[in-house]
């Protein structure tokens, strides 16, 4: 009797075609055939993105202040196609912010949020802020001036916080300021227990959506003559794939043109005139330029907490009126708010 | 609502979140070229500065540019922050709605850098006008030129020229470098300067009667006395009682600190016959390195701290004037801070300075130790930090010791002996009082204030063939070849005048001169060949 690998494998793992089709293609509702519906998939893909490019910039780089700085220089500009990886690195965590955005966006103004789905917009918020704290640690591990200061300057932040800030900072700081043992702190946050917590949380968010099945939406120019779903492979496969591969050129491209540059070296003890933090912060960096340290803090807090509640508070709207549509004019002031604030930050120096 | 509308609403923000977005990242990305240096950073014109931009523009667009590339423009510095004048200063003027002025003096600069303006008045950099009455000064005033007009020996043919400006020697040499007294036209013909306006602490004319005859042309602007403007030597005296130019190292308009800290700008003077200091850094490790490693120099970083911002070679700036990591970053205005030996004399001097930063002559050791205020061994200290950053202490006070050993060597040798054999030669009647009017002067001159000064400047930066070649061969040269005969001659020349006691006297000198051990090899076989010939000279 010959040998046949196929076999070899199935007796050990005993999954056929027939479950591998049921494990993978639940039917799809019609509007993800329109790509713009997709894009809750392409954070995952960036993250994966980030994942690979993120291993290659490990292989070199040196988490200490003497060594960081450096080991960035040569990874942008000595190590084969390490300005490359940096530029992908960089403009992936952009994007994944951005598509991150897009994809709550999407969420909250459809209601996709609501019964039976309110844990997993929770798992979503808590990837959200996982998002910024990652870009937050990764921008800081470069040591360069701005990012070293932005670094400060976020630990000072998290020192506004009653009760709890000081030791929030100390957390964050591995001391009262930023000392030897911060930047291995970052790196280790950034490179380890960020990335496993988010890969958990991913893994969580698509089960709920696999168990729940994506929220249908029925237009009224649709034709009802039509299926109501369609097949996850190889339809919904090929839209995902289509819009991998626009990212991938897309990153390129910023990567190429737009590659990530390097500031001043670190310096501890000159502050420079202007701090900025990561674009994806201005909004919470306008935030606290308004109002006074404890008071933007505890606002922003509070901010945090509706947002993550709001499946909740909406359904309690709803009981007692359901028809209220209160949460997208919420929803739409809140959104021009952040873009508002964003681009206030962006325009001006200080 | 129907989820066409709330599909309308997610289509409306996700485009103005993209768009937002777009613009945020090109921001983003302008500011991090900025930074990086690969873009030249926006420029924001002051509210109070863009009217003379524009037309300043169309009509010195270069002036312009430099000022464009600057920190001043980076940081919202304007022309007025400069230029403004105060009413009652005696060279402001109204331009176009302004009242300004054209020199820009220390004075003015120290509106922002208070403590540099200060830190660089206390130096001998901004003291370098006082070459106005010295030796060289005579030379390009006297010597080389006419302290008047001098008059023509025949019509250049195609130029009509009435006279030959006497000064023009000392206007673009001398003053170019150690700057001149700036003056202004007045109405009797004159050149009217500090020394008439006679300024007040606040840098405004006390002499009104001066003021009232200064020359002004059809826009009401005082006219500037040729031969003293323009001028950025860096001991300037000004019409406000400041002295010195801090665009004689920082360049005007650009004011450029990358420039400022290369060995091109101060090798604009410190060259040439007398103290070529640049050519003898160009020959040391030093200099030799700084071509080499030009681009790992980081020129343009902020604070260029020695041991922080870059190691690759230490430029003049470095080491006279620069921050590094030993002295804690500290920047000094005030080169002469960290020099312990004082090679510009024709005998050097330790460079223990009073509380004026003037050299203490003072020889008695207690009077002394009352005068000084800053010792030569706290200024070495100070300049062995910076050695430090890259050399062991045992390697740093090797190379004094050498140092040292070198100037000490040309001071008994040849300097003291010299400066003696001059003053006999005066104090006896045997030469003039008048400078440069005899052989022996300028065989002196040659001796001490070209070779004598490119042997020590070559031995203090480390440049062999500046110490020796250049240097100590030429004093050796000059001092047995022609300054001995010279003065011998002279003294012959006076024997024979009826100076014969006088004549004694000074080849007496030479004699104890000749027999100090470190001479005799000198006529030890010429007198024993004139002892045979029967000529031995008394």
């Amino acid at each position: 009797m010959s040998f046949s690998p196929l076999t070899w494998i199935r007796e050990r793992v005993p999954v056929g075609p027939e479950q591998l089709r049921e494990l993978t293609n639940e039917p799809v509702p019609n509007h993800l055939k329109k790509w713009w519906w997709c894009l809750g998939g392409t954070p995952a893909y960036l993250f994966v993105v980030q994942i690979v490019t993120g291993i290659l910039l490990a292989f070199y780089y040196k988490p200490s202040p003497q060594t960081a700085y450096e080991s960035v220089r040569y990874i942008t500009e000595e190590a084969s196609f390490g300005w490359f990886l940096r530029g992908l690195h960089k403009w992936a965590a952009t994007l994944m912010v951005a598509a991150v955005v897009l994809h709550q966006m999407r969420v909250y103004f459809t209601g996709a949020y609501r019964k039976p789905r309110e844990l997993n917009w929770l798992v979503g918020m808590c990837l959200l802020l996982l998002t910024l704290i990652v870009g937050f640690t990764g921008y800081s591990l470069v040591y360069e001036q701005l990012s070293y200061w932005g670094a400060t300057v976020g630990a000072n932040i998290t020192d506004n916080v009653p009760i709890v800030g000081v030791y929030l900072k100390q957390l964050l700081l591995g001391g009262e300021v930023y000392n030897e043992n911060t930047l291995s702190r970052f790196f280790i946050l950034h490179a380890a227990v960020l990335p496993v917590t988010m890969a958990a949380l991913i893994a969580l968010h698509v089960t709920l959506i696999r168990l729940q099945g994506v929220t249908e939406f029925h237009f009224r120019d649709e034709d009802r003559k039509q299926p109501a779903f369609f097949n996850f492979i190889p339809d919904h496969l090929l839209t995902e794939l289509s819009i991998g591969l626009v990212l991938m050129v897309l990153l390129s491209v910023l990567a190429t043109v737009l590659p990530a540059e390097m500031g001043p070296k670190a310096d501890p003890l000159s502050t420079p005139e202007v701090i900025k933090p990561e674009w994806f912060f201005y909004v919470a960096f306008r935030w606290l330029k308004l109002f006074s340290g404890t008071l933007a803090v505890l606002s922003m807090g509070l901010i945090v907490f509706l947002m993550y509640a709001w499946p909740f508070i909406d359904a309690r709207i709803r009981k007692f009126r359901p028809q209220s549509e209160a949460s997208v004019w919420i929803g739409i002031v809140g959104a021009l708010a952040i873009i508002a604030l964003t681009v206030w930050e962006a325009s001006v120096a200080h | 609502m129907t989820l066409e509308f709330k599909r309308g609403v997610i289509a409306f923000l996700s485009a103005a979140f993209l768009v937002s977005l777009l613009f945020v990242q090109w921001r983003e990305v302008s500011r991090r070229a900025e930074e990086s240096g690969h873009s030249k950073p926006h420029i924001n014109v002051p509210a109070t500065s863009v009217a003379c931009v524009d037309c300043h523009a169309q009509s010195t667009p270069g002036l312009v540019a430099h000022w464009t590339g600057s920190k001043h423009a980076e940081r919202g510095v304007g022309c007025l922050e400069c230029h403004e004048a105060q009413k009652g200063d005696v060279d402001g003027f109204d331009h176009y709605g302004a009242h300004v002025a054209t020199v820009v003096t220390p004075n003015d600069c120290g509106r922002c850098h208070a403590d540099v303006a200060a830190e660089f008045g206390r130096s001998h950099h901004a003291k370098g006008g006082n070459i106005l009455a010295s030796l060289d000064n005579f030379l390009a005033e006297v010597v080389e030129g006419n302290r008047g007009p001098v008059g023509l020996h025949s019509p250049t043919p195609g130029r009509a020229f009435v006279h030959a400006n006497g000064m023009a020697s000392a206007n673009t040499g001398c003053q170019q470098c150690h700057g001149a007294k700036v003056g202004l036209e007045s109405s009797d013909g004159k050149i009217l300067t500090v020394d008439d306006f006679k300024p007040g602490l606040d840098g405004k004319p006390t002499n009104l009667d001066a003021v009232a005859r200064v020359v002004k042309d059809q826009n009401g602007r005082p006219k500037f006395s040729s031969s003293t403007w323009p001028n950025t030597g860096i001991g300037r005296i000004n019409l406000d009682g400041s002295l010195g130019s801090c665009s004689a190292c920082h360049s005007r308009h650009d004011f450029s600190p990358r420039r400022a800290r290369q060995p091109e700008n101060c090798g604009k003077c410190h060259l040439g016959p007398d103290h070529p200091q640049k050519e003898i850094y160009e020959e040391s490790k030093h200099g030799v390195a700084f071509r080499d490693l030009l681009g790992e120099m980081n020129l343009d970083a902020d604070e260029w701290v020695l041991g922080k911002d870059y190691t690759g070679a230490p430029t003049c700036a470095s080491c006279h004037m620069s921050g590094n990591v030993r002295n804690g970053g500290r920047i000094t205005h005030d080169p002469g801070e960290r020099i312990s030996w004082t090679n510009r004399p024709a005998i050097s001097l330790a460079m223990d300075t009073d509380l004026d930063h003037k050299i203490v002559g003072e020889t008695d050791p207690e009077k002394r130790r009352a005068l000084v205020h800053d010792t030569w061994e706290a200024k070495r200290t100070r300049m062995q930090e910076v050695c430090s950053v890259c050399h062991s202490t045992e390697y740093i006070n090797g190379f004094y010791k050498q140092y040292d050993d070198f100037v000490v060597l040309y001071n008994e040798k040849f300097a003291k002996p010299g400066l003696r054999m001059m003053k006999a030669l005066v104090e006896n009647g045997l030469r003039t009082k008048a400078d440069f009017d005899e052989e022996v002067e300028w065989t002196w001159y040659y001796l001490w204030h070209h070779e004598g000064r490119r042997a020590r400047h070559g031995a203090s930066m480390m440049a062999p063939d500046y110490a020796h070649w250049h240097g100590m061969f030429e004093v050796a040269e000059r001092f047995y070849m022609e300054l001995i005969p010279q003065v011998r001659e002279l003294a012959e020349h006076g024997r024979e005048h009826g100076k014969a006691a006088e004549a004694e006297i000074v080849l007496a000198l030479v004699n104890e001169i000749l027999a100090r051990p470190e001479h005799q090899w000198y006529e030890r076989d010429l007198a024993k060949m004139r002892a045979e010939r029967g000529k031995e000279p008394k």
